[in-house]
């Protein structure tokens, strides 16, 4: 392992693997305050040099965080496809560039390849390369999962409709549900960030979605987006569950921060399969985002872009039906401008895709980060073109629970509309019957909440 | 059966258990419901407590109305109707947190209707209220029989008219909210005939203006042939149907009319008939003897049947409500109590208030000048203390237009100096804001008022100038008071079309 | 083949005649241009910039309903009063309509502000309160260095031991925290009732101050420097663009080194469209009584 290199005649020694990972990073505030972030363009380079040069069996044999130590590495590790990675343990992570570019290498090769490759790996491969780079090799990657619905048809792009409200009134989602709906919006899922984390509101919303999906006969899922336990209880009771959500991180402790273990995803899995009303075989939607774990403190020295692909390496393990990257909503001390959060979601794509796992993006930003619309809209254009599996669909933009600025439902139809795509199958077929769209583009009906109100 | 009292009490989350009683022209009734109070602000915010739930736990049997004779109701036997309904529900008064008693119809023309209602109240829990007057007759009415509930969830405007045994009473409901009541002086019980018989027994006196037009001129004791009878009805149903349709009034309608007719300068989407006279309406039977009509001792049966042919000549299909008969009895049981805003300011040993007086003393909104303010609260208290009918007033108003600190602090200022003659040891200053100030208001108002009395300052509450209200004792951890606007007026001391 | 050359030609000359009167193409005689010009293209007006006299123009309002011709109108005014989500705006083509575009950009531009921008010297000397530092030396600091923001600045510390009242019951400290703005817009109506209430109550208060770049920690550091029983923080929130004037009180019992989050009592959503302040400073009072009362504040308040 050579961990040394020579930049304009100026020689960058690095540590360990580790270190190598963090300042190979492209540039994010989550890792100056962490404080291991590159200090200079030179060094950042040197880092992406000696990455490079680094074979996957040198980051095999150096988990940024130890095995032992932390379930996270265990679930990665043990589920790693050995037959694959010993063929291509002596590649270099430049090499692993190149071959996941190279124009042989399609869809069903970078699956197997995935299988593979620890989150480690993958990390260092997008280091290696560029906005482009991360386009062109996510579009490649089609990861489809079936709840109810099958998410990730080529040529479909759905969206989680996400009607939140202040004070979880039922009114207050039902109207913006219906606004959603009316735009397209809700293939994904319609799921609701409820504001109180209790039994009692978690079966509300379930129940009233799910009784307005099946009036008006929506081939969808519904989920309410509390702690996994919360609704654990609520399905336990007998609220109608299509999906579990549960929000997860790449190291242990940060899980523990979220209250949430391998074990208790396990049985929430089974739970939702025995009593749930999701068909499945996927039946859990996961949300993750960079500087998760640098917030909470619980990062051990790794760079946020890598604990992403961690914690990719464990979702996969539980077969999602979707994993939403939220890197912009967590806040300027890990994500700081528009420049750092488009750079993430494309790394996110990439990834997650790479993971094996059906990821949509939500290209979003908050308040206190220098970005704006512009940001917004370009990141969803590109994460779009690299095919995301969905993006969310808030009213105006505005979610006005979270306080956050995510895609609109008029950015969803859009986007549609721009590259070509559709709504998954069943759902364009009732959106047709419904009068919403016609031709693959909006119909006169369309942003009209009250059709449904007849 | 008896009846499983549950109740649960949090700060957070209460149920109360409220209670209905309807002393109608005809019939007397109660009911028993659950109200569910919430707190659904998220836990980080200041509470905003909000009834979630309304579910009716028992329906008694339906009486008649005991009278003693056509004057004056049979106190006593009202009473035992009372006991023993709670005894078969089993239900103590102690138990009842809330509810109405409300005296309806010819009923509320009786000389003692008053101090039945009353008594009654007394009879019934702590908290339950004695009410009467047309237009709150209406408004429950149309929010029991589930007229309100369907404009709002509809989003549509649904009139609804309790047709009953001496009223019809109307409101009409946009989006769940009453926008105009009117009630009409017809109802089945006007004319009563012997039971499976048809000799006539008794014709009040809306009912001789009515065969007056029909140009029949029956005494008690006659015995009418069925066409009469029917001629009669038609008569009454057409009234009934002009008072809710536009179009013009004819005289006879507008005699009956016991307040301004509807304006009904909108579109009524949907059109509910309740009240003992409404299964009638939506039945398919039709008359052919005068003795199968009168198994109620009245012509109501009859009535039901006329208003149903002139709907159909008028080409209105009504809307079938969720409750007919006993519509206006869960209109007093689960409607009539509501809840005032969540930060309040209260003596709590002043409570419970009953009957007490609404003035509002700012016509055109609170000035913003606290000589103004003072002024105009002085001329409201002199008002009520040189009348002296009123034991306790509530000075109601919107609140500041803008509710800053200082705005806030010069109200309080003049409030307590207009109302300075008025407030004593045994009297508290009741203030009735419909802004969210009620704790702000209360600070400053006890800050300048010092020992000098008690406080009830109360927000979110919207009430006028004639209103009376009755305020409970604090709920939810002492955060609202539960809250009862009502009128109080008995049609024998009322002046009609006021 | 004709037919389609045919076609070709009356295209291009047709083109070539647009092009003429436009006066695109040089071999048209200057005579006619003139004519042209006159007759067909509209002349920009030269106008020097003048004082119309017409009032400013606002950013629309997006309280109306701009479907055309909906299914029910009054289902849509009801969803629009069940929530402040942008619904019932309608769209052109798949994009918003011009107006919902303005008024999203003059929302975010005012959160920006309300980030970015600091409490104004004229609002503190108006509300006598004097301004301390955190460690964090700008706002760009501030939002990367969370950390900075939770302790005052060894001048700031020198300065509150100065000038504060020392072991009072209640300190009352006011943050900027994520909105300078909501500060300005609530601090004047909470700041008094709450003084007036707890003063009432006969509640020692200590000397009300300003921290900029401040978050909820810095309350712990007050604390103990003042050696306060009790400190309420009044702290600018997380902008939204419904409203980026919302402020929210923190309160701590007597902060020490084991102080954690749940030990602090939160009430948010105080401004105008929320808890009215002058409410909110009034509820603060009723709740400071509790705390002092049980000597405890958040989750150890409510056990």
């Amino acid at each position: 392992m050579n961990l040394k290199a020579n930049i304009s005649n100026k020689v960058f020694a690095f540590d360990n693997v580790k270190e190598v990972l963090a300042k190979a990073n492209e540039e994010k505030s989550g890792d100056m305050l962490a404080g291991i972030g590159a200090a200079s363009a030179s060094e950042r380079v040197a880092a992406k040099l000696v990455l490079s040069n680094l074979t996957l069996e040198d980051i095999y044999n150096n988990p940024v965080v130890p095995y032992d130590d932390d379930e996270v590495t265990r679930v990665i590790y043990d589920g790693l496809n050995t037959t694959v990675y010993n063929r291509i343990k002596n590649w270099t992570v430049g090499e692993l560039r190149e071959y996941i570019l190279d124009s042989d290498t399609d869809d069903g090769r970078l699956k197997q390849l995935g299988r593979g490759l620890t989150s480690e790996m993958i990390a260092a491969v997008a280091k290696l390369m560029s906005n482009m780079d991360l386009v062109y090799a996510a579009k490649k990657i089609i990861n489809q999962a079936h709840c109810n619905t099958t998410i990730g048809v080529p040529g479909t792009l759905a969206f989680r409709n996400q009607p939140n409200h202040p004070t979880d009134s039922i009114d207050g989602i039902m109207a913006s549900a219906k606004e959603g709906l009316s735009f397209g919006s809700g293939d994904a899922v319609i799921g609701i960030n409820p504001v109180e984390d209790n039994v009692e509101t978690v079966a509300r919303i379930l129940t009233t979605v799910k009784e307005f999906m099946e009036k008006w006969k929506i081939p969808t899922q519904n989920c309410v987006l509390a702690h996994i336990t919360t609704q654990m209880k609520a399905v336990e009771k007998g609220a109608p569950a299509d999906l579990l959500f549960q929000s997860v991180a790449g190291s242990q402790s940060a899980n523990d921060a979220f209250g949430v273990t391998a074990v208790m995803l396990e049985e929430a899995y089974e739970l939702a399969k025995v009593k749930g009303t999701g068909t499945g075989p996927n039946l859990l939607y996961f949300e993750t985002g960079q500087g998760a774990e640098i917030s909470l403190d619980c990062h051990h020295g790794v760079d946020e872009m890598t604990m992403e692909a961690r914690t990719y390496g464990f979702a996969r393990k539980f077969s999602p039906f979707m994993v939403n990257n939220v890197s912009g909503f967590i806040g300027p001390e890990t994500i700081y401008d528009g420049r750092e959060v488009i750079r993430a979601d494309l790394e996110d794509l990439f990834m997650g895709k790479l993971h094996g796992l059906p990821m949509g993006i939500a290209p979003c930003y908050t308040n206190h980060m220098k970005a704006d619309q512009n940001d917004q809209e370009i990141g969803t254009m590109l994460c779009a073109m690299a095919g995301s599996n969905y993006f969310m669909g808030v009213p105006g933009g505005d979610d006005i629970m979270l306080s956050y600025q995510d895609t609109s439902y008029h950015d969803d139809a859009s986007v549609r509309e721009i590259l070509g795509l559709k709504p998954l199958p069943e759902f364009e077929k009732w959106l047709e019957d419904m009068g919403i769209i016609e031709n693959g583009r909006l119909a006169k009906r369309a942003g009209d909440p009250s059709i449904f109100d007849k | 059966m008896v009846l499983q009292v549950t109740k649960t009490n949090n700060a957070n989350y209460q149920t109360v258990i409220s209670v209905g009683i309807d002393i109608g022209t005809t019939t007397t009734q109660i009911v028993v419901s659950r109200i569910t109070i919430m707190n659904t602000a998220p836990g980080s915010s200041v509470p905003r407590m909000e009834i979630t739930d309304k579910e009716v736990l028992y329906r008694s049997q339906i009486y008649f109305t005991p009278l003693k004779d056509h004057h004056i109701i049979d106190a006593d036997a009202v009473a035992q109707i009372v006991l023993r309904e709670y005894r078969v529900a089993g239900l103590t008064p102690e138990q009842v947190d809330t509810g109405a008693v409300i005296v309806t119809g010819e009923t509320a023309k009786k000389e003692n209707a008053k101090k039945i209602a009353e008594s009654m109240a007394g009879l019934a829990g702590d908290f339950v209220v004695a009410t009467a007057g047309v237009n709150l007759e209406s408004v429950l009415a149309g929010k029991g029989s589930g007229a309100a509930a369907h404009s709002r969830d509809k989003h549509c405007i649904t009139l609804n008219i309790d047709v009953g045994g001496g009223t019809s009473n109307i409101a009409v409901f946009k989006n769940g909210q009453v926008i105009e009541t009117a009630c009409i002086n017809i109802g089945g019980h006007l004319i009563e005939v012997e039971r499976q018989g048809d000799m006539i027994t008794y014709i009040a006196e809306p009912a001789r203006a009515i065969l007056r037009e029909c140009g029949l001129s029956w005494q008690v004791g006659d015995r009418p042939g069925l066409d009469e009878f029917i001629s009669a009805a038609r008569l009454m149903a057409k009234s009934i149907i002009e008072s809710i349709t536009s179009g013009d009034i004819s005289p006879i309608t507008g005699e009956l009319l016991m307040t301004p007719p509807l304006k009904l300068d909108y579109r009524v989407d949907s059109i509910m008939f309740s009240g003992g006279v409404a299964d009638m309406i939506y039945g398919d039977s039709r008359p052919v003897s005068v003795s199968q009509i009168s198994e109620y001792g009245d012509i109501g049966p009859l009535l039901g049947w006329a208003v149903r042919d002139e709907l159909a000549a008028a080409g209105i299909v009504p809307e079938k409500p969720g409750e007919t008969i006993r519509a206006t009895v869960i209109g007093a049981g689960a409607h009539s109590v509501d809840i005032s805003g969540s930060t309040i300011t209260v003596d709590e040993a002043a409570l419970p208030i009953r009957n007490v007086t609404v003035v509002s003393p700012f016509v055109k909104g609170v000035p913003e000048a606290g000589g103004e303010i003072t002024a105009a609260v002085h001329l409201a208290a002199q008002r009520i203390i040189s009348d002296g009918s009123a034991q306790y007033v509530a000075f109601a108003m919107d609140g500041p237009a803008e509710i800053s600190f200082a705005a806030v602090q010069e109200l309080a200022q003049g409030i307590a100096q207009g109302a300075a003659d008025f407030i004593s040891k045994d009297k508290p200053l009741i203030v009735v804001v419909e802004k969210d100030c009620a704790k702000i208001l209360g600070q400053c108002l006890k800050i300048i008022l010092g020992e000098k009395g008690e406080i009830v300052c109360i927000d979110q509450v919207v009430v006028g100038e004639g209103d009376y209200i009755d305020i409970g004792k604090p709920i939810m951890g002492g955060r609202v008071v539960p809250v009862v606007v009502k009128t109080l007026v008995f049609e024998n001391t009322a002046t009609r079309k006021d | 083949m004709a037919a389609e050359s045919q076609m070709e030609q009356l295209i291009v000359e047709n083109v070539m005649k647009e092009l003429a009167k436009r006066g695109l193409t040089g071999n048209v005689s200057p005579n006619q241009e003139e004519t042209t010009k006159k007759a067909a293209r509209p002349q920009p007006k030269s106008e020097p910039y003048r004082e119309s006299g017409d009032d400013p123009l606002t950013i629309p309002e997006i309280t109306g309903i701009w479907v055309p011709n909906p299914e029910n109108i009054e289902a849509i005014k009801v969803m629009k009063q069940a929530t402040p989500a942008r619904i019932g705006l309608y769209r052109a083509g798949a994009r918003p309509k011009t107006g919902a575009m303005l008024k999203f950009m003059a929302d975010h531009a005012q959160a920006m502000d309300a980030v970015f921008l600091d409490v104004s010297e004229e609002f503190l000397q108006r509300m006598n309160l004097f301004l301390v530092d955190t460690m964090a030396q700008d706002k760009e600091e501030f939002l990367k260095r969370p950390e900075l923001g939770r302790k005052l600045s060894p001048e700031g510390e020198r300065i509150i031991k100065e000038k504060c009242e020392k072991n009072p019951q209640v300190q009352i400290i006011v943050v900027d925290g994520l909105s300078s703005s909501s500060i300005e817009a609530n601090v004047p109506d909470v700041l008094p009732a709450l003084t007036q209430g707890l003063t009432a109550a006969g509640i020692r208060v200590g000397t009300p101050f300003f921290i900029r770049n401040g978050r909820v920690g810095v309350q712990d550091h007050v604390g103990k420097v003042l050696n306060a029983e009790v400190v309420v923080s009044l702290i600018g929130e997380r902008p939204g663009l419904v409203t980026a004037d919302s402020m929210s009180a923190y309160i701590i019992y007597s902060p020490n080194e084991k102080t954690v989050e749940a030990d602090r009592t939160v009430f948010s959503n105080i401004h105008r469209g929320g808890t009215p302040p002058a409410e909110a400073g009034a509820h603060l009072v009723d709740v400071l009584k509790r705390i002092l009362k049980a000597k405890a504040s958040g989750m150890k308040l409510n056990q």
